[in-house]
């Protein structure tokens, strides 16, 4: 009988294979046993155009194109290796210091072993694709060798050898491997092959083996500018130094395990979520966990216990009699902490006096409290399951630092203080201390050991200047993590060859024109702000024979530009939105589409994508279409020229006439909806005007409502509506839909108690016409700015709108509150949102001008995109709000005006004032008040605040004051920002 | 964990170390069970599965009428036709993949393949001169790493040929794939010959038989998304893989038919004069 083992024995090609077999446990738990087949081969070149033996045997694509080599052949050399080199760094140079690697001055012609990819992307999967995307980069001529399929350098795993020492032997034979290869070169020099690695046990055997190799501070010395490099390694690299400290000195509690903490979040014991830090309160932080409706308190360094905001924690809540209220007092890091040294780490109290003194004034607090059941149940975090740190923007704390780091270049500490309030003070090891003072950093945070009060980490780079335009706009950029490079080529490759002059082709025949309705001869106009260049939308109006109207909304034809897989489409994803600065656009499509191609400017002929309805006199839709076309818009009006003219009664030209159908029609559309429950919600908007020529800020200006805006406005939402229905209809599972969800009515329960107690007002929140209708009633006679005081409250208390797809979620939930309408989408503005660009590509296969992308109709894909866009859509907000922040601070610089305010919320230490007039609000502290502190008496219940002693004001909510308004430049966040002094309370 | 199919990319590689046109290492027996009428025993890399033919032979009596509902998979009308009936059994061994699973005989995808295999085999196998009989094939998986369709193919082939029924040509198989997923869309995805298991999971593929040196494609599956456009190219890939493994398949039965004229089980007839003995 034939046998059958020992197959691979006789075969020839054995020696050729080897096998991988590894363990490895899947999500349910289960541990699995892996042998992958690994064939080893001599073709895998050296990629160096050093080389003339590889080019032979270099891999050639299916269509027999063969890859280019990427290691230079004369590569930088240092002091060490004159004649050049490559660098080979492990696993942990690229953990410790992907920064490095990506700096522009040092770090060309790398060699990326696979051994160290397939270790980093297990280790941590952003590094990892911040490295491929390095060796997708041309100039920085990364390359990635695979060693383990290389026959001269697969290392099989010795007996009784753990996964480490096999890999980091791996790397020498690697670099062994390349020498050899190298020096066969004939003609001259070959480049030196220098290992880059932290291990000391690693560099020493490399030693001993005869092959280069540096630590990375070693290295990053021999360069050029290496001095500035070397604050970029971190410094956990001291790890012996760490392990010497005694047991004794940590600070912090111990984390749990993972397993600890996954039973018990599986038993419902611990509890997992989000960590938020209070914006009023540092060492306050809320989680919000799907076991309890209200969010479970963390209070205080030990029991924050070195979580930062926005990680992902496990907490544990605390006994009954350790639950609190919040706080109802403001404390700022910057100001209890101000004299910490950043090397005394060694200070004998964890929880400073200061510290411990506000804690005394909560804990009084609340014993003096007789209402009970008003206090939070309160947690501690036992562990993290997954950081959320990114790069942070800050600024060096100039009373950390010392005299002597200002003037030599020793290594020093010092502390970082982020311009998010949110994040902790990070200590930072620098030699560069005299030349970042003043300036805007950006930092990453590496560690928080349990030894130490605050998160190490180290410098990234220096974005210039405090409060110069460029240095503040790129930190508000980066802060709200705003992708604002210029497009790369393979994005701007994918606009019409053309250029601006590309023009809607004359051929009816042409392909363009194909399914497109010839709509040019209808008087359309666009209505837009002043300035404004990416023209998304246009409108028509005519009457129809049988007394109704035809009304049309035109929107820019974005898909017909932007096709769906390509890299512009894939860029315009990930940027997800233009964002919108006070004296910078960042647009979200190259600026050819956004502002010429696309745009519907007037006079020129674009393809539009249309919605038309037939409407009657009472503006009730009668039938719509939708439909791609051609138009040619006769006039781009700001509101305020439309205004003018709708005003004017002596025009009484078609157009005109057009737009006043537009607006009576408007304002009947506007009621309906309002009787359906719509909310009318405010926020504080204002404009600044800048000077034409430098574009320096000086003035800030209230918007002005005009009646041409919600004409837009209205129509707008009708289109939206109107779409959404239809790829509702057209793709139920998959259409892209925008909802915004009913408020937790205890969202509403402050402010409701706040008005009740205060003006004796009801806030009814069952549905969002009853809120309406109470929001409505929520006047004073003698004083017309509270309504909107209240509005822009209760718009705080709402739950955030957001894109989803519509099968993940019911029918009932697709409601958008806000609107009052059961289905929305965003279709309006293709330009800058992409949302609007799903939904084009979504309608167009719904009416079948075009079969539908896959990429349009997985819901996967749809799902992350709606994810991406919901952060986008919330970042830009916030960024174009920080933006007006910032640039108010500006032009009130060196003036000082006095203005009306309103009390908004109240603390027992101080209290935060509204001025309508400039948009901001601000917090006045009780040590603002006066000279010396004056004693302050909080009543909580009745939310007032009598002072007594140096100065005598009663303060209560919603209570109108003066106040002196000035700019101040804040030198704990380097922000130049208003304050405020309270003149006297009306 | 390893790299994914993803890092294909970056040096052309994939992720067992294959380029895009190779086949894994592909071993083949014949004749491994000697009571058999018909045995083989066939890896392609770590998809391992034995093969055993019996018959032609007078279909059992409860078969005969069923026409092969017992035996699952089977071609032709069995007992009453003019033709010898095809019956697949396929037996896949719990632990012939990485989470130990049972299947029953009622599997679906095992059903198909039965299915699959019988109508290609009928196609190929000259039935026509075994009237009022059957031909019963035993496929045993003992380990599966991708590909297990076109292995179970080529197992066939092989152990029918050891049974010495009379066919057409050789029917051989393998699969083709492409480099990027569905979604991803890539405009220049390579294709890929020879999928293993990872590659099935992550990547469109097809499997693909095709009978002896032609071109004639007898067998063709395609179960994944894959655009229209990529498919030619995985298709003449799959085509030319066949092609490799006839040759391989080729040489393991020569090689037997050496063995066996050197051994003394068979003479040295006339047909084979032209055979190299050395």
């Amino acid at each position: 009988m034939a046998s059958l083992k020992r197959s691979v024995d006789s075969d020839p090609l054995a020696a050729n294979i080897s096998n991988k077999i590894y363990v490895r446990s899947t999500k349910s738990g289960k541990v699995q046993k892996i042998v992958r087949e690994v064939y080893l081969r001599q073709d895998i070149p050296c990629s160096s155009k050093l080389c003339q033996r590889c080019l032979v045997c270099a891999p050639k694509d299916a269509s027999g194109k063969p890859t280019p080599f990427v290691l230079s052949d004369s590569p930088a050399g240092t002091k060490v290796f004159p004649q050049g080199h490559y660098l080979v760094p492990d696993t942990n140079a690229f953990l410790t210091a992907m920064d490095l690697f990506e700096q522009d001055s040092a770090f060309y012609d790398v060699i990326v072993l696979q051994i160290v990819l397939e270790e980093l992307r297990n280790r941590s999967l952003p590094l990892y694709n911040r490295l491929v995307s390095l060796t997708k980069s041309e100039d920085k001529r990364f390359y990635v060798f695979f060693n383990e399929f290389r026959l001269e350098t697969h290392v099989p795993r010795l007996e009784g050898e753990t996964v480490n020492d096999r890999n980091d032997r791996a790397v020498r034979k690697a670099v062994a491997w390349y020498g050899e290869h190298l020096a066969r070169i004939k003609e001259k020099d070959a480049p030196a092959i220098v290992m880059l690695s932290n291990d000391r046990d690693n560099l020493k055997k490399a030693k001993q083996e005869g092959i280069n190799a540096c630590s990375l501070a070693d290295y990053v010395r021999q360069l050029k500018d290496g001095e500035k490099l070397l604050d970029m390694i971190p410094e956990t690299q001291d790890q012996d130094q760490i392990k010497e400290k005694r047991p004794g000195d940590n600070l912090y509690p111990e984390y749990f395990t993972m397993s600890k903490m996954m039973t018990g979040v599986k038993n419902n014991l611990l509890h997992q979520g989000i960590f938020n830090v209070s914006p009023y309160n540092y060492l306050e932080g809320s989680i919000r966990v799907p076991a309890f409706p209200k969010a479970l308190l963390v209070l205080g360094r030990e029991n924050i216990n070195r979580a930062v905001d926005g990680d992902l924690v496990v907490v544990e809540v605390l006994p009954k009699d350790q639950w609190k209220e919040p706080s109802i007092q403001v404390i700022e890091e910057d100001a209890i902490t101000k004299n910490e040294n950043p090397d005394a780490e060694e200070s004998d109290d964890f929880v400073s006096e200061k510290e411990r003194k506000a804690l005394q004034e909560e804990v009084k607090r609340t014993h003096s409290k007789t209402t009970e059941g008003h206090a939070q149940p309160t947690a501690k975090v036992v562990g993290v399951i997954k950081r959320n740190w990114r790069q942070y923007v800050g600024h060096i704390d100039q009373s950390s630092v010392s005299q002597s780091a200002q003037q030599g270049r020793k290594q020093d500490s010092v502390f970082v203080i982020p311009m998010d309030k949110k994040i902790p003070k990070i200590r930072l090891r620098t030699r560069q201390v005299s030349e970042l003072l003043g300036k805007r950093i950006l930092v990453t945070i590496d560690a928080w050991d349990r030894s130490s009060r605050h998160p190490s980490g180290h410098f990234v780079r220096s974005l210039g200047e405090l409060e110069t335009k460029a240095a503040e706009t790129e930190a508000l950029l980066l802060e709200y993590d705003v992708q604002y490079r210029p497009f790369p080529k393979t994005v701007l490759d994918c606009l019409p060859k053309e250029g601006h002059d590309w023009k809607v082709p004359q051929s009816m025949e042409d392909p363009g024109w194909k399914d497109r309705q010839d709509l040019r001869d209808l008087l359309i106009c666009s209505i837009d702000p002043i300035g404004c260049q990416d023209i998304d939308d246009a409108l028509h109006s005519r009457p129809l024979p049988n007394g109704n109207f035809e009304v049309g909304v035109h929107i820019a034809d974005v898909s017909h530009f932007v096709k769906p897989g390509n890299a512009m489409d894939a860029e315009a994803s990930i940027r997800g939105t233009t964002v919108y600065l006070v004296d910078k656009r960042i647009d979200m499509l190259p600026m050819l589409l956004g502002t010429d191609l696309c745009s519907l400017k007037p006079y020129v002929e674009r393809y539009a994508f249309s919605v038309v309805w037939e409407m009657t006199p009472d503006a009730d839709v009668v039938g719509s279409r939708f439909t791609k076309s051609v138009i040619k818009s006769r006039e781009a009006f700001s509101y305020e020229q439309a205004q003018l003219r709708v005003d004017d009664s002596s025009q009484q030209d078609d157009l005109t006439k057009s737009i006043r159908t537009l607006l009576a029609l408007s304002k009947k559309l506007k009621q309906k909806r309002l009787d359906a429950g719509a909310l009318s919600l405010s926020s504080p908007e204002v404009k600044v005007q800048m000077e034409s020529e430098t574009s320096d800020p000086i003035d800030v200006k209230t918007k002005v409502h005009l009646d041409t805006m919600s004409l837009v406005e209205e129509f707008m939402l009708l289109a939206n509506t109107s779409v959404a229905r239809r790829i509702y209809e057209a793709f139920p599972q998959t259409a892209i839909l925008r909802r915004h969800g009913a408020p937790p009515k205890t969202n509403f329960d402050e402010l409701a108690n706040q008005l009740k107690v205060k003006r004796g007002l009801d806030l009814s929140v069952e549905s969002s016409r009853a809120l309406a209708d109470s929001l409505d009633r929520c006047v004073d006679e003698k004083e017309p700015f509270f309504n909107t005081l209240v509005r822009i409250m209760a718009t705080r208390c709402m739950m955030s709108a957001e894109y989803f797809c519509s099968g993940t979620q019911a029918y009932p939930e697709f409601r958008h509150y806000g609107l009052a309408s059961e289905i929305y989408t965003h279709f309006t503005s293709p330009i800058r949102r992409y949302a609007d660009l799903m939904a084009h590509r979504q309608l167009a296969a719904a009416i079948e001008y075009e079969a539908i992308h896959p990429s349009t109709r997985s819901r996967g894909k749809l799902e992350a995109v709606c994810k991406n866009i919901n952060v986008r859509h919330r970042n830009a907000q916030l960024a174009g709000r920080a933006s007006i922040a910032y640039y108010v601070g500006q032009a009130l610089r060196g003036k000082a005006t006095e203005e009306d305010g309103f009390v908004m919320k109240i603390f027992s230490n101080g209290f935060v004032v509204l001025v309508p007039r400039f948009g901001i609000e601000s917090l006045i502290r009780l040590r603002d008040l006066a000279e010396v502190e004056p004693q302050a008496e909080f009543d909580a219940e009745n939310y007032v605040l009598q002072t007594s002693g140096s100065r005598e004001v009663k303060v209560e909510l919603f209570q109108k004051v003066r106040v002196r308004v000035t700019d101040q430049k804040d030198e704990t966040t380097g922000k130049r920002g208003v304050k405020m002094e309270l003149v006297r309370t009306c | 964990m390893p790299l994914d199919t993803s890092t294909y990319s970056l040096a052309l590689l994939r992720v067992d170390g294959r380029r895009w046109n190779e086949l894994r290492r592909i071993h083949a027996q014949i004749r491994t069970q000697a009571a058999a009428d018909g045995s083989s025993y066939l890896e392609m890399g770590h998809t391992k599965v034995m093969c055993v033919v019996t018959g032609p032979s007078e279909p059992g009596p409860r078969r005969g009428g069923a026409g092969g509902t017992g035996g699952g998979g089977g071609v032709g009308a069995g007992g009453q036709s003019k033709d010898a009936e095809v019956v697949v059994n396929i037996v896949i061994a719990g632990f012939s993949s990485v989470d130990r699973k049972r299947r029953g005989r009622g599997d679906k995808r095992t059903l198909e393949m039965q299915s699959t295999l019988a109508n290609t085999l009928a196609a190929t196998l000259h039935t026509h001169l075994f009237p009022h009989s059957q031909i019963n094939i035993s496929l045993h998986v003992l380990s599966q790493d991708g590909s297990l369709l076109a292995a179970l193919i080529n197992a066939a082939t092989l152990a029918c040929v050891d049974a010495g029924i009379p066919m057409t040509d050789y029917v051989t198989a393998c699969t083709a794939g492409s480099t990027s997923t569905y979604a991803a869309n890539d405009e220049g995805a390579d294709p890929l010959l020879d999928l293993n298991h990872q590659e099935e999971q992550e990547l469109p593929g097809l499997t693909v038989a095709t009978l002896g040196d032609s071109d004639k494609v007898v067998a063709l599956v395609c179960e994944s998304r894959v655009q229209i456009s990529r498919l030619e190219g995985m298709l003449a890939v799959g085509v030319d893989g066949c092609k490799q493994v006839r040759e391989i398949l080729d040489q393991v039965i020569k090689a037997q038919g050496q063995k066996m004229i050197l051994d003394g089980t068979v003479d040295k007839g006339t047909g084979l004069n032209d055979m190299d003995l050395d």
